[in-house]
């Protein structure tokens, strides 16, 4: 799964333009992740300029309980 | 059905902005919503605008808006040759968006616009037939509200997620984008010119830019292609880095390696061709989200301006006619947008998709061949005489540059 280093983020959306399953999003000041929607492609990991973004292959989210 | 407002404007940049100017001076009752806590900011671009393309629009840009004003370029071949251009049509401005982006705002709202900042769309509404016919807003993350209206227009920038909500297909691939850091930094003596530094070293599928700014500043920035694969990325990941790039331009440049840095910034741009559909009944992408941005030099902001303006006429008609369908807005809009902008646009990505084929050692042969009155024609999109120039010295390059002729 990914997660974002906020701290280093220029919050340029990138990482959005290029999702393909609308997975993450600017709310706010800061960039926010769906886990649910996301498929662990890479491609906002690959594109972004910062380089903020990581991407741990095989881990997937934990499903939340009660959901 | 009686609706809130007459049109609602997702984004509140250069396209959303002059849609909204032109639209509400037609008067419409025009609503422009913006994310952000404020117009403007971040700013992500490298703030570089052609004179021309504004006397277009019968603006009069306000000095405050302006850092710099700009005579022409300098392009840097891989070898170090130089080639300077500058006429009439290459003078514009380093702007200062944040200023700039307000100002435009500001304009919309004189004409009777109303602008709703820190506002997020969080949903689209649909009626009966499936139509958009308004968005559910939220201020600040507060409890989310609907707002109506006949006709909703997409102006979001490079994100565009309500645009996809829509139907259109505003994702982008990592071929078709540019990925780019930038400093502003100072003091940097300059020429005020824009100066373009091209080596598949220094920035593979792309170049470094260094934009001019008032008091010795400059925007240093790269952009390289977002399938480049130049580097580690957190927890290993294969991918493009810019900055490593970026950084490292600096710090073998004179003047640049002992200079401050006063902001990072960066941004992706689209550098690939405008999305197949511009419009659909009750609803139009302008912009950046519809990807109209020139493919040469990523710039977007006077492009966003013209379809903005285009689009309001459209919305007009729409509104004089209460037609808000599909073929209306393509009639009034996209249309006339493919048959002018659009087909300026063609002839840039071809020249883009025939550059990033190129290797250094062609690169320095185009450039010890042309001049600045070729480069001129070039960017005019007229390719022919500097494509004889060029095979002239060097005929097995025929297979690079046939796509221009």
């Amino acid at each position: 799964m990914i997660t974002i280093k906020h701290e280093g983020c220029i919050f340029c959306v990138g990482c959005s333009s290029v999702c393909p399953v609308n997975a993450i999003e600017a709310v706010g000041t800061r960039m926010k992740h769906y886990p649910e929607r996301c498929i662990d492609c890479g491609l906002c990991a690959k594109v972004c300029p910062a380089s903020v973004i990581c991407l741990k292959k095989g881990v997937k989210p934990e499903p939340k309980t009660g959901d | 059905m009686k609706f809130d407002h007459d049109v609602i404007v997702i984004g509140g940049g250069p396209a959303g902005s002059s849609f909204a100017r032109i639209a509400a001076a037609g008067g419409l009752d025009v609503l422009v919503i913006d994310k952000r806590k404020e117009i403007g900011i971040p700013v992500r671009c490298g703030e570089g605008l052609g004179r021309t393309e504004v006397v277009k629009e019968g603006l009069e840009i306000p000095k405050r808006c302006c850092s710099v004003e700009i005579e022409g370029s300098k392009v840097v071949a891989p070898n170090g040759k130089e080639i300077v251009w500058k006429n009439e049509k290459t003078r514009g401005w380093v702007l200062e968006r944040k200023i700039f982006d307000k100002w435009l705002a500001e304009l919309a709202v004189e004409k009777g616009a109303k602008v709703k900042t820190y506002t997020r769309a969080v949903g689209l509404l649909r009626d009966e037939k499936g139509n958009p016919n308004g968005v559910k807003l939220s201020h600040g993350g507060r409890e989310a509200y609907d707002v109506t209206a006949p006709l909703v227009v997409s102006a979001e920038g490079m994100e565009a997620l309500m645009a996809r909500e829509m139907g259109f297909k505003t994702v982008h691939s990592l071929y078709d984008v540019d990925t780019c850091y930038q400093y502003e930094m100072k003091p940097y003596d300059h020429e005020n010119l824009i100066e373009l530094h091209f080596g598949a070293e220094i920035a593979p599928r792309g170049y470094v830019w260094i934009f001019p700014k008032c008091d010795r500043k400059a925007n240093v920035g790269i952009g390289i292609g977002g399938n480049v694969v130049n580097g580690k990325k957190c927890d290993g990941v294969d991918g493009a880095d810019p900055k490593k790039l970026l950084d490292g331009f600096i710090a073998k440049d004179k003047q640049l390696k002992d200079a401050s840095t006063l902001i990072d910034f960066g941004g992706v741009i689209s550098v690939g061709a405008p999305i197949d559909s511009f419009v659909k009944d009750s609803c139009m992408v302008i912009g950046t989200g519809a990807k109209q941005v020139d493919p040469i030099h990523g710039g977007g902001i006077a492009v966003a301006m013209e379809c903005g303006v285009l689009a309001a006429n459209a919305a007009l008609e729409a509104h004089k006619s209460k037609d808000f369908s599909a073929k209306l807005l393509y009639e009034n809009y996209e249309k006339p947008w493919r048959a002018t902008a659009g087909k300026k646009m063609e002839k840039r990505l071809m020249l883009r998709k025939v550059m990033e084929k190129i290797s250094d050692d062609d690169f320095n042969h185009c450039f010890n061949s042309l001049n600045s009155a070729d480069i001129a024609e070039i960017m005019k999109g007229n390719f022919a005489p500097s494509v004889a120039k060029v095979l002239a010295g060097r005929p097995q390059m025929l297979g690079a540059l046939k796509g221009l002729v």
